[in-house]
């Protein structure tokens, strides 16, 4: 008797209640035992909602029309509870901040076997055998809350695995991660899968994924399924504008492709004669003895991209903050236009310095976007006419035209995100800083708004935070490397990134499209995005 | 996520009792103090409280903002109390005049004046003694109870494990909650958000305090969605749960519940005959020829 597969997906169509369109359409697939299954797609393709669908949280806890049948080893899940779908299919959710509810370690990989009313003995037996085998072991009586992501990640998967599934299904599981802890989860995934577990991955970051070759792959669009088969085929069949490809393919392509539109960064630029922000040894510290920030030396003139790169937990948002004032440091200066920062209100610095936050949930209150974008520039006292002037152009700037009147907190994030920057952008400051600009943003996304913001004439320099290499590579003209709270690298990218030793170190990973810009760095003179690469003479 | 308070093993007295223990001695502490409106014993509940605060081994240093705030809303309503007569009137029928403070002034025609009565005085005082015993015992709690028991102490108090999970999360949720506003409060800085400069009527500052109560609610809400899903996809509720961590009564937590219920009895029997009632010192009524 043939044994039944692990899991079927059959003609499966979702349409949430309050909304019209279906979110997917007739999805078919089978996952056996062992297999890892890519799902990509943008934002928006429906790709979460068949991961809701197949672990039970779709219709149980999103409400809507379901129509087709999951089978979990031959079984109709239709009228399972929750709690027994869980115990086959482990979901490991797209932020491990969200998903982990225990305070120890301890407790947060016991709490599927406690829920399952298993005895103590049994319980710890199989939360450590869990961590053992994640190699997690000396984590155990740790507070949860100060791992770094890629330990969280690894927590919460060691609470998913202690219960024995048969599936796993990770939402996006790189999301968070920086580069090495991202390709160390990687690796784990591939050791799972060949211990028998199918793994079904939700992400976009198609080139990460296929460093541990898949056994198939989905490409979704608008809630279909546009291509299933092979990871050789996605090369051709996937559209390289939409999801991210390793370089050499995307320059295959690219090359029968006419080149693209060439973009001028920074246009207003005038050189000044004064850094704009200057970093005096700075020394910064929440606790005594334990220090955030050591003895920093840094000046941002006009005309910098600087792309802060560095670890988890290395300092980067505290540099910022320091540099809008919201910190002050404990030792040393930074001066904005010359003036001390001890001396200015934050208020006052950020007439010259905005700063995106990396959530734009944590700013957005209005009761509508224009209402949001005019609260920056009037707390900063321009006059009305100024302010409606501002508010326009970021607006056009940031696309939103059409949205005035919507409610930012009913957008979805992408929207959302894109509210938050044109808020900061309507305040009209010199010199723009973001955090994590990409974070939950698919490529297609955050490459289009990137290079907007970037042609902006208005200001004179721009900072971001990142995790992303190839962001560096393709829109900074200056690295800045930070680790443990000191200045490890600055200068130009294929300065600071040419030596991969020193990147491993700091716990980067050299991409695809690194390689490709260095090789070719004698005849560019300069890194470019993949697709004009393609366009280079040899 | 959950973040939590300032907690560490201190090797405490309060901490070397086990925390369902502690929580039944707390209710009964609380209770208590309710019944009395008289000085002395109500001095004799905050001794008891100081002793638990005093070796209870949290610093001044990681605790000074939670007392300064607590302490200044205490020492506020004393005075106010005190200034005004304020919520004693159903404690004492008459006043005995100490002094009367006169305005050196008149405004059309009133001159305001301010009788410091000794009814009143007692009654400030009663009043910060009370709340400030209340005020401490509570204080110690996030300091001192360990985070990862909250749920099973709960429990072992007889509540359902849904609602003793609910209780946990409940008490994980404030900090959390205080971490967001912090991160929203730097967000709309960062757009020139000045609080200090808030002006107008309640209503508009009210309004003006949007941006900060909006971010945060709307986090609230959705991190609460969060851990809904998080604990479906685990399986929670779905029958009788283990609790890992075990918690055993020793002799001390025994002896420290039968202390507390003592109290709480002692408490109950003294009012119904009438004791603890409101007390000023007769020495004193004496001296004011009362």
């Amino acid at each position: 008797m043939a044994q039944d597969p692990l899991l079927v997906v059959d003609n499966v169509s979702f349409r949430y209640r309050e909304r019209e369109e279906l979110a997917i359409k007739d999805i078919s697939l089978q996952l056996e035992a062992g297999e890892v299954l890519l799902i990509a797609g943008a934002s928006g393709c429906g790709k979460t909602t068949l991961a809701r669908v197949i672990n039970g949280l779709i219709p149980r806890s999103y409400k809507g029309e379901l129509t087709g049948r999951i089978l979990i080893h031959g079984q109709d899940t239709s009228d399972m509870s929750l709690a027994r779908i869980s115990q086959n299919v482990g979901t490991v959710l797209q932020d491990p901040e969200r998903q982990i509810l225990g305070t120890k370690v301890i407790n947060e990989v016991a709490f599927g076997l406690e829920n399952a009313g298993l005895s103590r003995v049994e319980i710890l037996e199989r939360a450590e055998g869990s961590m053992n085998y994640l190699r997690i072991a000396d984590l155990r009586d740790r507070d949860t809350f100060n791992l770094s992501g890629g330990e969280k990640q690894k927590v919460a998967l060691a609470g998913v695995l202690a219960m024995e599934p048969s599936l796993l299904l990770l939402d996006e599981p790189l999301a968070s991660l920086d580069p090495a802890s991202a390709l160390d989860a990687l690796r784990l995934m591939r050791e799972l899968a060949d211990e028998g577990i199918a793994i079904l991955i939700v992400e976009h970051r198609v080139e990460d994924v296929l460093k541990i070759s898949p056994d198939r792959m989905l490409f979704m669009m608008d809630g279909e399924v546009v291509y299933e088969g092979s990871t050789e085929g996605v090369a051709q069949s996937v559209d390289y504008h939409e999801v991210k490809l390793p370089a050499r393919i995307v320059i295959g392509r690219a090359a029968e492709d006419p080149p693209p539109a060439k973009i001028e960064f920074l246009p207003g630029v005038a050189p000044g004669d004064e850094p704009l922000v200057r970093f005096d040894h700075v020394s910064f510290f929440y606790e005594e003895g334990r220090d955030v920030l050591q003895d920093i030396n840094l000046m941002i003139n006009a005309g910098d991209i600087i792309a802060i790169l560095g670890p988890n937990g290395a300092g980067k948002t505290t540099l910022v903050k320091h540099a809008i004032g919201l910190l002050k440091p404990k030792s040393g200066n930074v001066f904005v236009e010359g003036k001390d920062t001890r001396d200015l209100s934050v208020a006052e610095v950020a007439s010259t310095l905005g700063y995106v936050f990396q959530s734009p949930s944590h700013m957005l209150f209005a009761p509508s976007v224009r209402d949001e974008l005019t609260f920056g520039p009037s707390n900063l006292g321009h006059s009305s006419e100024e302010i409606e002037k501002e508010v326009q152009r970021s607006i056009d700037i940031m696309n939103l035209s059409g949205m005035e009147e919507y409610p930012p907190l009913a957008l979805s994030f992408g929207q959302q995100k894109r509210v938050s920057i044109a808020a900061i952008l309507a305040m009209g400051s010199k010199i723009l800083v973001m955090d994590e600009p990409t974070a939950g943003q698919d490529y297609k996304n955050y490459m289009d708004f990137m290079d907007s913001i970037l042609q902006l004439p208005s200001f004179e320099s721009i900072l971001f935070i990142t995790h992303d290499v190839d962001l560096a590579v393709v829109y900074a003209n200056r690295v800045i490397l930070l680790n443990e709270g000191r200045l490890v690298g600055d200068g130009k990218p294929q300065e600071v990134l040419s030596d991969y030793k020193h990147l491993e170190k700091w716990r980067l990973v050299p991409t695809s499209l690194l390689d490709v810009n260095l090789e070719m760095f004698v005849r560019t003179q300069r890194f470019m995005r993949a697709e004009a690469l393609a366009h280079i003479p040899s | 996520m959950l973040v939590t308070w300032r907690y560490r093993d201190r090797k405490s007295l309060i901490q070397s009792f086990d925390p369902s223990a502690w929580i039944v001695f707390y209710t009964c502490f609380i209770v208590a103090t309710v019944f009395f409106w008289d000085f002395r014993y109500l001095s004799l509940l905050l001794i008891i409280a100081l002793v638990f605060v005093f070796t209870s081994k949290v610093t001044w240093g990681e605790s000074k903002r939670a007392w300064l705030f607590i302490g200044g809303f205490v020492v506020f309503f004393a005075v106010l109390t005190f200034l005004t007569g304020r919520g004693g009137m159903e404690v004492y029928e008459e006043e005995h005049v100490i002094t009367t403070l006169r305005a050196p002034f008149t405004i059309f025609g009133w001159n305001p004046a301010l009788d410091i009565t000794l009814e009143r005085a007692m009654f400030g005082l009663s009043q910060m003694v009370r709340v400030f015993s209340m005020a401490s015992m509570t204080i110690l709690i996030p300091y001192t109870l360990n985070p990862a028991h909250y749920g099973i102490s709960f429990r072992r108090l007889g509540l359902p494990d849904k609602i003793a999970y609910a209780m946990d999360l409940t008490m994980r949720f404030i900090p959390t909650f205080g971490r967001d506003f912090q991160l929203t409060m730097d967000a709309q800085r960062a757009r020139g958000y000045e609080m200090e400069k808030l002006s107008g009527g309640l209503f508009s500052q009210v309004r003006k305090l949007a941006p900060l109560i909006v971010p945060v609610t709307i986090h609230a809400i959705a991190g609460s969605e969060d851990i809904i899903d998080a604990m479906d996809l685990r399986g929670f509720g779905i029958g009788p749960r283990t609790w890992l961590v075990e918690l055993k009564y020793k002799r001390r937590d025994y002896a420290l519940m039968v202390f507390g219920v003592l109290i709480l009895l002692g408490s109950i029997i003294a009012s119904l005959f009438g004791y603890g009632k409101f007390w000023v010192p007769p020495a004193l009524l004496n001296a004011l020829g009362g």
